[in-house]
């Protein structure tokens, strides 16, 4: 066992960057409390409107100078600061550790996303290009460029706190435009370490601009007449009937990536080894607080016998029930660790609401995550082990609703149809996957299931970072989705020229 | 550490030490016998070029190593645990023997490491592949060296 040494040695006091200037906030503070050690890590201020305006308004004067600049340039402080993240890559990983809660292989996971998303914004001179046509009509040409809009906001969760705001600050720079970033307050050093390193990177002030806070400032963004547009990423009932609401009432262009319960069907060909191993970190990895996790595991017995589905149904259970045994609870910095804590014990308290719900509403407890050890001397105030319900029914609420935490239901449908038609009883429609070695079926469950993101024998559907990451139903509101292509599009709006000359 | 599932990071962090705890073993043979300093150094040297190499692989394709964590289920990493401790009144051809058992040890390791990362990303057995060969080598090398002595 290592344990990997702590990058924050004494608490940090965040400040909020606005036009290239690190800046104390007149609001209140809490703390940044790593959930492994109980520790306050930082202190986060909770901006006022005044200052989620200075910095709305900093971005916006930004704007005309930084549009101008020739893409080349933009892009080269992008590379500049994807090779400043490198160097700091095992740095920021650790923070995350500290701030999340995850494990460090997650963390490090999550870095290289991130990168990524930095990596494939710097193609932009060739990305946002646009096309034309000679001779539409008699000596006339016609032609499509797109043009950067202003400055958007970015709102970011708590799961992935490097990552998330890496979907959209990059594609929104590199095509010209301006950012205010909102990280979360719960875990929002790593975005403090990011501008850092923007700042490093030559990125000119008001480019990309960081302001901390809760609803004050989100409100700020939503109703600030110089917002083109919003990018959030959250709970359904925020993202639906806050953000969208009111970016439609206000005009904004809008990216709401919200709320999932997505599903595994497992058919009776598929290879168990591999399959459970991507259910572990599907259903627990992150310790259950991803969006793209599983979380009802549908063992399908299309083809079966009465008496082979029984068998089958029990193989696959008894398997996945002995792996999520063994997963190793503990700190993240830990390097053996398998599944840290959940973020804060206010979310934990939530999950065991469930369990009990779920026993309540008569699913069996196969495995009781409440009871665990964890490795090392940590409190466990934020610690739930890996949790199993069996006999789960799309009635009960632990099937329907998003738990975020490393809770599984186990559950049963005699055919694939069955199976696909239990993933549109409920609301979400982020992911789902199927886990077989037969095409044809693969091929029904990713032509038919209505969800944005579909794995074939992989159980987290995460898109690169030139894919768009998709969703549908209660999972996404808006057009266009975050990175690749879409992203581009997003940020940046369609001109058509025509053009004769007499 | 039996029986238990390795970690992605765990197994980095090991192939790091065995690297790093490598090249200390040969500066410390280029140091007691200078007659063959060189060639103990460029080994030494290579420990740290197969470090970068094996780190810097884990760091560009982690994302898709998620389920890296299940490749390793079972592996006992004391297996691999290497002897680099050397008696002051060792001989020459022992320091010798004992690199050898080192090199054997090491490239143990890499090949079944390299074998259970098969369905990961290509880079990573690859990787692991990669260094297993050196280390034969230089197993190679050595017992050439021993035949001489």
């Amino acid at each position: 066992m290592t344990m990997l040494e702590e990058p924050i040695k004494e608490p940090l006091q965040l400040k909020n960057y606005i036009d290239g200037e690190w800046v104390e906030s007149e609001g209140r503070v809490k703390d940044v409390v790593n959930p492994a050690t109980g520790k306050a890590i930082a202190t986060v201020p909770i901006s006022t409107e005044d200052e989620i305006n200075e910095a709305v308004e900093a971005a916006k004067e930004a704007y005309p100078g930084w549009r101008r600049t020739p893409p080349l340039a933009r892009v080269r402080c992008l590379f500049r600061l994807k090779e400043l993240l490198e160097e700091s890559f095992e740095e920021v990983s650790r923070i995350q550790t500290m701030e999340h809660g995850k494990t460090i292989d997650e963390s490090r996971g999550e870095t290289r996303r991130g990168i990524e998303m930095v990596e494939v914004a710097t193609g932009i001179p060739s990305l946002m290009m646009g096309y034309n046509l000679e001779d539409i009509a008699s000596g006339m040409d016609e032609y499509l460029v797109r043009q950067p809009l202003g400055v958007f906001g970015i709102i970011g969760p708590f799961n992935f706190p490097f990552m998330v705001p890496l979907w959209f600050a990059p594609f929104a720079v590199a095509t010209g435009n301006c950012v205010v970033v909102k990280p979360s307050s719960e875990d929002p050093i790593s975005q403090v370490k990011i501008v850092e390193l923007v700042e490093e990177a030559g990125i000119p002030p008001g480019v990309w601009n960081i302001v901390h806070g809760g609803r004050t400032v989100v409100s700020g963004m939503l109703d600030h007449p110089d917002i083109e547009g919003i990018c959030f990423v959250g709970s359904t009932p925020v993202g639906r009937d806050v953000i969208y609401k009111r970016c439609g009432e206000t005009g904004k262009r809008m990216i709401v990536m919200c709320g999932a319960k997505n599903f595994a069907l497992v058919m009776p060909d598929a290879n168990l080894d591999r399959t459970i191993a991507a259910c572990m970190t599907s259903f627990y990895g992150n310790t259950g607080q991803r969006c793209l996790a599983n979380a009802n595991l549908v063992v399908v017995g299309e083809g079966l016998s009465d008496r082979e589905y029984d068998a089958f149904y029990q193989k696959v259970v008894d398997a996945f029930v002995a792996a999520a045994k063994r997963i190793r609870m503990g700190y993240g910095l830990d390097d053996t660790i398998h599944m840290g804590p959940i973020r804060d014990e206010k979310k934990k308290a939530n999950v065991l609401k469930y369990i009990e719900k779920g026993i309540a509403e008569g699913a069996t407890l196969t495995l009781d995550g409440r009871e665990f050890e964890i490795v090392g001397d940590f409190p466990d105030t934020c610690f739930i082990g890996p949790t199993v319900f069996e006999d789960v029914t799309l009635d009960m609420a632990i099937a329907r609703d998003e738990i975020f935490g490393p809770v599984a239901n186990m559950m049963k449908a005699r055919s694939l149809q069955e199976g696909i038609d239990m993933i549109h009883q409920i609301p979400f429609g982020n992911a789902a996957s199927i886990f077989t070695q037969n095409g044809k079926w693969a091929r029904e469950f990713q032509y038919n299931v209505e969800c944005g993101n579909i794995g074939i024998n992989t159980g987290i559907a995460a898109p690169m970072a030139f894919f768009p990451f998709s969703g549908r139903k209660e999972s996404f509101f808006g057009t266009l989705h975050g990175q690749g292509r879409e992203a581009i599009r997003f940020f940046t709006e369609s001109k058509v020229v025509i053009q004769r000359w007499f | 550490m039996s029986n238990v599932s390795q970690t992605t990071a765990a197994i980095i962090g090991f192939a790091e030490e065995l690297e790093d705890r490598s090249s200390a073993f040969y500066d410390e043979l280029a140091e007691r016998w200078p007659e063959n300093r060189d060639a103990f150094q460029t080994f030494s040297k290579e420990g740290g070029k197969n470090k970068g190499w094996v780190i810097r692989t884990y760091q560009e394709t982690i994302s898709d190593a998620l389920e890296a964590n299940f490749c390793f289920e079972g592996l006992n990493l004391d297996d691999y645990t290497i002897e680099t401790t050397l008696a002051e009144d060792a001989s020459y051809t022992d320091a010798l023997k004992t690199a050898i058992a080192l090199e054997e040890k090491s490239c143990a390791f890499y090949q079944e490491v390299a074998k259970r990362s098969k369905s990961l990303l290509a880079t990573i057995p690859m990787a692991f592949k990669r260094v297993a060969k050196k280390r034969d080598k230089r197993r190679l090398r050595l017992q050439s060296m021993l035949d001489q002595a």
